[in-house]
């Protein structure tokens, strides 16, 4: 480098900006390697330091009186550990705390979002069986109203033919088979005064009849007979007392069989019967 | 309020001292240069807890690089201002502190240290303030842009609305005229 080359180096403004730390990293390796290599400019540079260093120094503040103690003691407590100072202590706390905390956050948000799912699987499982076991219950209360109903007729049922027994106007005639049918019996509970024949279906011995005929109910009246209704044959589970037509003149009762719907008046001879 | 008796020690003395990291070497580089470190950095962070903490930072990072530092790169107040002026840069520069101190003008804040910061009676000081008036406003201001509130000389050219060349130029007649005190 000439003189003048070095002179004109020196004039740019280079240097001053080295010395501000305002030049890329290539541009302070030149002017260092230059320095180097030539005094001028080595000379140039010392002054210009010389120079920003009575400007800082004009331009100075004294921090208070407490900073000199708080700076020396952050210095000084790492004296024994030039390993862990040389790392650079001040940077320490953030740098420990700073990758540990995002990870736990991290692995705490993980968990926390595994257990909600799991949470959320076991809610879905207890809300299907919670449903499962109220439809049974529903299908149960359903059953259990059917059967109360039930009973609830069989009771009042019952209780009117507790009814009949209580009467005392009702009389119990008791129907003998005749020569065509000698085991059948018929029980009819009559009432005179209430004009009501009530027919003990439930004790009622008689064969089935076939599709096209129903047993059929007379009264014998001042010797004609009084149609009282038609039955079918008693039911295996019946407890039933069947109410018939009414009539408060009797002095006999006999049942016949007759087509189904019944007749209006006999078409075949009794198959019991009970005079009064 | 009663000074402690402060450290000085030889450029040389003080180098050598610091690398063996002895506490004399803490004490010496804190009581020789603190002041005008922390000059620097108040005008450019413009807040008294940021400035004591960008402090306490150079320091710590100049203490642990200090076997970094060579003598032939440079004088140590340099080398030491360079660091202590990048941080408080970085500081000015970071998110935080963009957010909390926007409004707040640098000039007047200058102005307002350098009327109402009583500073110590340093009689080797003795005529420089004379010296730095003399220099000229426009001179002045790109000095003070680049040091004290860390522009770099392309962002003083864009600020100023000056080219390039013109920034160099009076950046380097700045500093000659500051030159002369020691001639």
């Amino acid at each position: 480098m000439s003189v003048e080359d070095i002179k004109a180096y020196i004039e740019s403004g280079v240097l001053e900006l080295y010395v501000l730390g305002d030049l890329s990293a290539e541009e302070k390796a030149e002017v260092e390697a230059l320095a180097l290599k030539n005094p001028a400019i080595k000379a140039e540079l010392d002054e210009i330091e010389k120079a920003t260093h009575l400007y800082a120094d004009v331009h100075d503040i004294e921090p208070a009186d407490e900073l000199r103690h708080r700076i020396l003691n952050s210095l000084m407590t790492n004296l024994g550990d030039d390993r862990t100072f040389s790392k650079g202590k001040y940077n320490q706390p953030e740098a420990r705390v700073a990758p540990i905390k995002p990870a736990t956050t991290s692995i705490f948000y993980k968990y926390a979002f595994a257990a909600s799912i799991l949470l959320l699987c076991l809610c879905g499982g207890a809300l299907v069986m919670v449903l499962n076991r109220l439809q049974n219950a529903r299908q149960q209360l359903v059953t259990y109203q059917l059967q109360n109903q039930k009973f609830t007729r069989q009771v009042s049922q019952m209780d009117e033919e507790i009814a009949v027994f209580r009467d005392t106007t009702f009389r119990f005639v008791k129907l003998k088979g005749t020569a065509k049918m000698p085991q059948a019996n018929v029980t009819v509970a009559w009432s005179s005064q209430r004009k009501k024949v009530m027919l003990d279906v439930a004790t009622a011995a008689l064969p089935a009849p076939d599709k096209g005929h129903q047993y059929q109910l007379w009264a014998i009246a001042n010797g004609k007979p009084v149609d009282l209704g038609v039955f079918d044959a008693a039911e295996a589970d019946s407890t039933k007392m069947m109410e018939m037509k009414s009539t408060g003149e009797a002095q006999a009762f006999a049942i016949t069989l007759e087509p189904t719907g019944g007749s209006p008046k006999p078409t075949t001879e009794p198959l019991v019967i009970a005079a009064l | 309020m009663a000074k402690k008796h402060k450290i000085t020690l030889s450029e040389e003395e003080l180098i050598s001292a610091l690398r063996r990291r002895e506490k004399v070497a803490a004490e010496a580089l804190y009581d020789m240069y603190s002041a005008s470190l922390y000059g620097v950095i108040f005008r450019i962070v413009n807040d008294t807890a940021t400035a004591e903490d960008v402090l306490q930072e150079a320091f710590v990072k100049i203490w642990n690089s200090a076997s970094s530092y060579s003598a032939e790169k440079g004088r140590l107040f340099t080398w030491m201002l360079n660091i202590a002026r990048n941080l408080a840069i970085d500081k000015v520069r970071s998110k935080d502190f963009k957010n909390q101190y926007k409004n707040q003008e640098l000039e007047n804040n200058v102005g307002y240290i350098d009327k109402h910061n009583s500073t110590e009676y340093k009689p080797e000081l003795l005529g420089v303030k004379d010296l730095v008036e003399t220099l000229k406003p426009e001179q002045k201001s790109i000095l003070d842009l680049i040091y004290f509130k860390g522009y770099t000389h392309t962002e003083a050219a864009d600020e100023l609305g000056i080219p390039l060349g013109t920034i160099k130029t009076r950046l380097r007649m700045a500093i000659m005229q500051l030159r002369r005190h020691f001639n």
